[in-house]
């Protein structure tokens, strides 16, 4: 089963970057202001995505969270983001990734973009997960190859500093 | 996710998935492209590989026919969006329930309306 590709390396990087990002939307009953400081106040963030908090919410301020784990084997997550996009109430963006390196997304490695905009009283939430290992997945010619180098790169790093 | 990340961060391991990336390939064909490596070695590798999913392996007759299995990595791609889906409900039912103290707030004491706008932006 083996297909010569008439593709080849040359187009890489702009495959690499049409990789699928994840993407999820949601109605929210609460201002796109309301909901604004839950990605950017620490007691508000814990109350539904990390367990404790550090967020200094201007572009290049951490974005640090602590995720605990599913079950007693796993965890806590430490997530260490940068924010790089902070405009209040309908944009915030941060980087997203994991000391830990079995979760197999380094810090600096991934963005999530929030964008709220007003619907029917309440919020849209758009939220868009973008530049993930996973995301390279399709077989193109540089993107597993790339992928795995870098993955590899990453979890080196992670190991040494532990 | 463990067993992924263990198995390609052997360089060697990392070569394998790139030979047999398009091409399915018997054990003694990937072997061939490792002059440095011992046959019992390669085996290992392709073990792990096959054990962490990112590694389909085939029997035909004697031979053992392998080819990459990309998917493997979108286990994490569905982790993370189970992941999202279960905070965002939760971030809705909160900002909710923080919408609707604000506006009683609001209703209840409306000269106090503005305290919560009230922080600098440096």
């Amino acid at each position: 089963m083996t297909q010569p590709s008439s593709r080849n390396a040359g187009a890489s990087e702009a495959v690499e970057a049409m990789a699928e990002p994840i993407v999820r939307e949601i109605h929210i009953d609460a201002t796109p202001n309301t909901v604004f400081g839950f990605f950017t106040e620490a007691d508000k963030l814990t109350r539904w995505l990390a367990s404790e908090a550090t967020l200094d919410p201007r572009p290049g301020g951490v974005c640090h969270q602590v995720h605990p784990g599913e079950d007693r084997s796993s965890g806590p997550y430490h997530m260490r983001g940068e924010f790089v996009e902070v405009s209040p109430p309908e944009r915030v963006v941060f980087t997203w990734g994991f000391t830990n390196p079995d979760v197999g997304v380094p810090p600096g490695s991934s963005v999530v973009e929030v964008t709220l905009l007003p619907e029917d009283g309440g919020t849209r939430l758009r939220l868009v997960h973008r530049d993930l290992p996973a995301a390279a997945i399709e077989d193109h010619a540089g993107g597993w190859t790339t992928m795995l180098d870098r993955l590899a790169a990453a979890v080196a790093a992670a190991r040494e500093d532990a | 996710m463990q067993a992924v990340l263990d198995a390609v961060v052997e360089p060697r391991r990392r070569e394998i998935l790139r030979l047999v990336r398009r091409d399915e390939l018997a054990a003694g064909a990937i072997a061939a492209n490792f002059g440095d490596v011992s046959r019992p070695a390669i085996s290992q590798h392709l073990r792990v590989l096959r054990d962490a999913g990112l590694l389909v392996e085939r029997r035909a007759g004697t031979r053992r026919l392998y080819r990459a299995r990309p998917e493997g990595f979108g286990e994490l791609r569905a982790f993370l969006e189970e992941f999202w889906d279960t905070r965002l409900e939760a971030l809705r039912h909160e900002a909710e329930r923080e919408q609707r103290s604000k506006d009683r707030d609001t209703t209840e004491q409306p000269e106090r309306r503005s305290q919560r706008g009230g922080r600098g932006n440096g």
